[in-house]
């Protein structure tokens, strides 16, 4: 209240000194209306109070939606009506509120249809700590509670985008910082800057566009916003609300990199990540591609390493079975069957040519035969062996007689000389049965009575034996 | 490029897999040839891809055209 003190605060006292006195009150019985005193107040007070700071308790704070804002001020022992018009309000970088302590700078008015005073402030400041830190952390208080600075909001840097987006100054360090970083770590880089104001009336908006715009790039991975260092009002711009939601609205990931490492502004609790410095931002999506790069030769290397060890393990499980009494020499014995299969497959081949060229021997054979059985070749054949062996038979058979002929020479000739009738000639006769079937060369074998033939050398005779002397 | 490979993010998703996968055992050889076969495939893609690009930088305006910068960036 101290301030306070230093106003005009006495000036009316000695007029009111003069009034008191009881002469001055006899002397001077002159008679107002209300309209005349309450005119007279006006004056004074809006004189004397043209411009005078107050510090109070915000109460009953209402905002109409004229835009002007009325509310009390005060404090244990008093209350002060307030207003502060539309133009005032909305150069407050903070919002009012109950509760809230303020100092205000502002003039005294006199309501006069209503008897009322009340101050109607130009100005209002935060008690304590500056207008920008308490607007800082009502935004950041009412963002949080939003939800906008949620851990689970934040995504990952692309491990390698295929543009970068920047939405900064061109005229700042900041710009260059950055440039230097991705020249040196990350020269392939594809950069897209999109130059906006970054402090000053309408940067707010400015960024935020900005990061509107840029985000319809095609092929924009990654998106950096922020400015070199500066005092706070000169980062203030990040820490304006349409910053925020538009930082939280991109559909890419946001890094925010503003000012220095001590500096934090809403911007960087709205971001994906945030970078202490411009140049941190750039060492960032930088050191992302770089851990990329190690992780693919990592994957490479694994990749290699998993599928020699796999072999590996193949292998020597192909060892161990090898070892298995139950397979030993298993290598051996299929070559061997190996080799007996191949032999066996050549057999069969062999044969199978073999059986199929007897048959087409026997075949041509056969055909042969059967051209040999031409009828009329073979009815030729036939009569010439006929020919032949009539001939042949005819010649036996001539054969044969002149044979025949010969022994019956030489037959006769024994025969005659061995004949018994030869005998006969010499006298002798020979005495058959009457059936001339039986030599009788016994008196015996006839009786008296019977009838015998006799042979003579020269004729027969036919006789009765009469009677026999044995 | 390859048709099979969407882009450089699945590209290294599907090389991770690939790898674990391998790393595990357990595959029949033609298996495991033919998965460290794509993974090379997956793997030369990345490293391509990484060596492709050529530094640019341009500047968006707020009509949203792009130019190339000028000098006094580079």
């Amino acid at each position: 209240m101290s301030s306070l003190f230093d106003l005009p605060f006495d000036e009316p006292e000695p007029e009111k000194a003069q009034v008191d006195t009881p002469a001055a009150r006899e002397r001077q019985r002159t008679v107002l209306t209300v309209s005349e005193l309450t005119s007279h107040i006006r004056d004074m007070l809006e004189t004397a109070y043209a411009e005078v700071w107050v510090e109070a308790e915000i109460s009953n704070c209402r905002l109409w939606n004229t835009g002007h804002l009325y509310f009390t001020l005060k404090d244990p022992g008093a209350q002060l009506k307030a207003v502060m018009f539309k133009s005032a309000v909305r150069s407050l970088r903070f919002k009012p509120e109950d509760g809230l302590h303020v100092v205000v700078r502002g003039r005294l008015s006199v309501y006069e249809p209503k008897g009322e005073y009340q101050i109607v402030c130009e100005q209002m400041e935060p008690h304590g700590l500056g207008a920008l830190q308490l607007a800082f952390d009502q935004l950041k208080r009412r963002l949080q509670a939003e939800g906008l600075f949620d851990s689970a909001r934040k995504r990952p840097l692309p491990a390698f985008p295929r543009k970068i987006g920047i939405v900064t100054s061109l005229d700042g360090a900041a710009i260059r910082d950055m440039i230097k970083v991705l020249d040196r770590r990350y020269p392939n880089a594809h950069l897209v800057v999109r130059p906006t104001r970054v402090q000053g009336e309408g940067a707010a908006a400015d960024i935020a566009r900005g990061l509107t715009d840029i985000i319809r790039v095609a092929g924009i991975d990654v998106v950096i916003v922020g400015r070199g260092g500066g005092s706070v009002e000169d980062l203030w711009a990040f820490n304006e609300e349409v910053v925020a939601r538009a930082i939280v609205a991109s559909p890419v990931p946001v890094i925010s990199a503003v000012g220095h490492e001590v500096d934090f502004t809403i911007a960087d609790f709205a971001a994906d990540v945030r970078a202490p410095t411009p140049s941190a931002a750039a060492e960032i999506v930088v050191a992302r591609k770089e851990d990329f790069c190690t992780h693919i030769e990592r994957l490479g290397e694994r990749l290699t390493g998993a599928v020699r060890g796999s072999i590996a393990r193949l292998e020597s499980r192909v060892h161990q079975l090898n070892r298995r009494p139950g397979f030993a020499g298993w290598s051996a014995r299929l070559a061997i069957r190996g080799r007996h299969c191949a032999e066996t497959t050549h057999a069969l081949r062999h044969a199978a040519h073999a059986g199929i060229q007897r048959r087409l021997r026997a075949y041509q054979t056969l055909r042969l035969q059967l051209e040999q059985y031409d009828l009329r070749r073979r009815l030729g054949t036939v009569r010439a062996q006929l020919v032949g062996a009539d001939h042949s038979l005819r010649a036996a058979a001539i054969r044969r007689h002149h044979r025949a002929e010969a022994r019956l020479h030489t037959c006769a000739a024994r025969l005659d000389s061995l004949s018994p009738l030869a005998v006969l000639g010499r006298g002798y006769a020979v005495v058959w049965n009457e059936s001339r079937t039986h030599v009788i060369r016994k008196a015996i074998e006839v009786q008296p009575g019977d009838k015998v033939r006799v042979t003579l050398s020269e004729g027969e005779l036919k006789c009765h034996v009469t009677s026999s002397d044995d | 490029m390859d048709p099979t490979i969407k882009d450089f993010e699945a590209a290294i998703a599907e090389l991770e897999t690939i790898v674990k996968k391998l790393e595990e055992g357990d595959l029949a050889l033609e298996q495991s040839l033919e998965l460290y076969e794509r993974g090379v495939q997956l793997s030369r893609f990345c490293h391509t891809r990484l060596e492709a690009a050529e530094k640019r930088i341009e500047i968006l305006n707020e009509r949203g055209d792009l130019r190339p910068a000028g000098t006094d960036l580079k």
